[in-house]
């Protein structure tokens, strides 16, 4: 265990929430170094500290950059009418919220500032869960025509204070790009509708991301078989 | 590539694209209906939301009163309001709040601020004092604005807005002190001609004598359509214009049930035979036996 060095509680806190965040970045496929998964309490500290020991939320948004392996994960099959498509990602902006309440007042905010910067998508953390009405509007955000066209993802801090993913009993899951989708489905002769579900609301599929109508592979650990894959398509 | 299959051509895959088969009707006709229910309801809570969305920044004039609101104002406010139910009037008063605005819609105010940081507080009532959550007493910026916001929640209706049978339902009250206005000028709005002369009246609400020619205007409107003359007698009085209103609300009456109906034996009726035993003649004389073997089973 680290040092806690005299910091406070809620320090910690965002400390966790921090790293946490940037390891979903990471395992998403967006460009994050492994320092910053990894930084340290004090250099933490350090970055965000303020006079009264309280972590400064402002001062840790980033925004990350696709690598060129999810460039090509999130490629679209080319079709007659767009024979050469655009990869259906984008610069990812990351801001964490330090309002008590988040309704639909800061929510509006964030979507046009994720319009105005050119984002394609966007992640809120904020300290509680948002109001009912806010829920509403993300739900309709991707209609909202100034809004990022991939989606905006609201986590609570309190979510992120541990890896989900990095639990024993959680198996890895790992996203299928188009293409790969389209072999399966001609592998096992299928059609999607006929693969098991994963809903989007669920915990690794909202860690990863998972948009509706992706398929993800499921990695389990088999006492007979070693490995055990299965597939989801996400709904 | 798929991989080559091992099975004869000649049978039939089970993944080939299925048969066309001919629609069922009611099959289609039911899963259109859920459908249909199911667009109705996104709809309202989309509309919900817009709703929720442009109160949010209300009303329109920072130095407006709550207790006398413009009639623009409240006429929108009262429109907005019917797809609401309670709980989404509960959700309007609490962005309202995160946008440090008192909870009543009609009020510019910024909410009240308790005294301490504090999550209970003391507060003094008349039957002495009592520890009240700090977010309750944070939400409006009086008790007056309280009293006049849960005025509004009262009316509302309970089923969600898409259950309702009869559209939207009812135009909710204010409380307020200037309700003559507004509802003497829900008659002029609702004609078309008369609606840029209504709104001349709400941007110069001081100038009496403009508000009251765009009225003598309007009246003479309401007298053309009712096929009078210029120069001839009204036919109405001009204080009646809302009671001509409310007489065509009433004008078919209810007709009373009459008793044939009750006594028809259409319920008996076994494929359209009445049975001789269920009806009315013969019930009679059941009963009357009935009665007279009641009373015989009476001790004298």
């Amino acid at each position: 265990m680290e040092d806690r060095g005299g910091h406070s509680p809620s320090m910690i806190r965002m400390w966790r929430v921090y790293r946490t965040a940037k390891e979903m970045c990471l395992d998403r496929g967006y460009d994050v170094s492994r320092e910053d998964c990894d930084i340290s309490l004090a250099e933490f500290a350090h970055k965000c500290q303020r006079e009264d020991g309280d972590p400064e939320r402002t001062r840790l948004h980033f925004s990350c950059q696709p690598s060129p392996a999810m460039l090509q994960k999130y490629a679209q099959l080319p079709t007659a009418k767009d024979p050469d498509p655009q990869p259906a990602i984008g610069t990812m902006w990351v801001e964490f919220n330090g309002d008590e309440n988040v309704g639909l007042k800061q929510l509006r905010d964030y979507i046009t500032h994720l319009g105005s910067g050119s984002f394609y998508s966007g992640i809120m953390i904020c300290t509680k869960p948002m109001t009912g009405m806010g829920l509403k509007l993300l739900r309709s955000a991707p209609h909202i025509e100034e809004g990022p066209k991939g989606g905006v993802e609201v986590f609570v801090e309190q979510d992120l204070l541990v890896n989900i993913t990095k639990h024993e009993l959680v198996p890895k899951h790992v996203l299928l790009s188009q293409e790969e989708k389209k072999q399966l489905l001609q592998r096992y002769r299928l059609k999607e509708t006929q693969l098991p579900r994963i809903q989007v609301t669920d915990p690794v599929a909202k860690y990863l991301g998972l948009r509706r109508g992706q398929v993800v592979k499921i990695i389990r650990k088999s006492e007979t078989a070693g490995r055990y894959a299965s597939y989801r398509w996400a709904i | 590539m798929a991989p080559r299959s091992i099975l004869k051509n000649s049978t039939v895959s089970t993944n080939g694209p299925p048969v066309e088969r001919p629609v069922n009707q009611r099959h289609m006709e039911t899963a259109l209906h859920h459908a249909n229910i199911i667009e109705q309801r996104k709809i309202v809570e989309q509309k919900v939301l817009e709703n929720v969305i442009v109160l949010m920044d209300f009303p329109t004039s920072s130095d407006a009163d709550p207790t006398r609101p413009s009639p623009a104002d409240a006429l929108l406010f009262r429109e907005l309001m019917l797809p609401f139910q309670p709980s989404d009037y509960d959700a309007l008063i609490e962005e309202r709040n995160i946008a440090e605005l008192c909870g009543y819609a009609l009020c510019p105010r910024p909410r009240r601020k308790a005294r301490t940081r504090a999550k209970k507080q003391f507060v003094m009532t008349d039957s002495g004092p009592e520890i009240v959550d700090k977010k309750l007493l944070e939400i409006w910026c009086s008790d007056d604005c309280a009293k006049r916001a849960l005025y509004v929640k009262v009316q509302l209706n309970e089923n969600p807005a898409w259950m309702r049978q009869d559209g939207y339902g009812d135009k909710v009250e204010l409380m307020v002190e200037n309700a003559a206005e507004h509802t003497l000028s829900l008659p002029i709005r609702l004609k078309k001609e008369a609606a840029p002369v209504d709104n001349s009246k709400s941007d110069e609400d001081e100038d009496a004598a403009a508000a009251w020619a765009a009225r003598d205007d309007a009246l003479a409107d309401l007298a053309m359509e009712r096929g009078e003359k210029p120069g001839r007698l009204t036919k109405a009085n001009k204080d009646l214009i809302s009671k001509t209103i409310r007489e065509r609300v009433g004008h078919t009456a209810p007709v009373a049930p009459s008793l044939e109906d009750q006594i028809s034996n259409a319920h008996m009726a076994i494929e359209g035979h009445i049975p001789r035993t269920s009806r009315p003649q013969d019930d009679d004389d059941d009963e009357d036996a009935n009665e007279i073997d009641w009373d015989k089973h009476l001790p004298t």
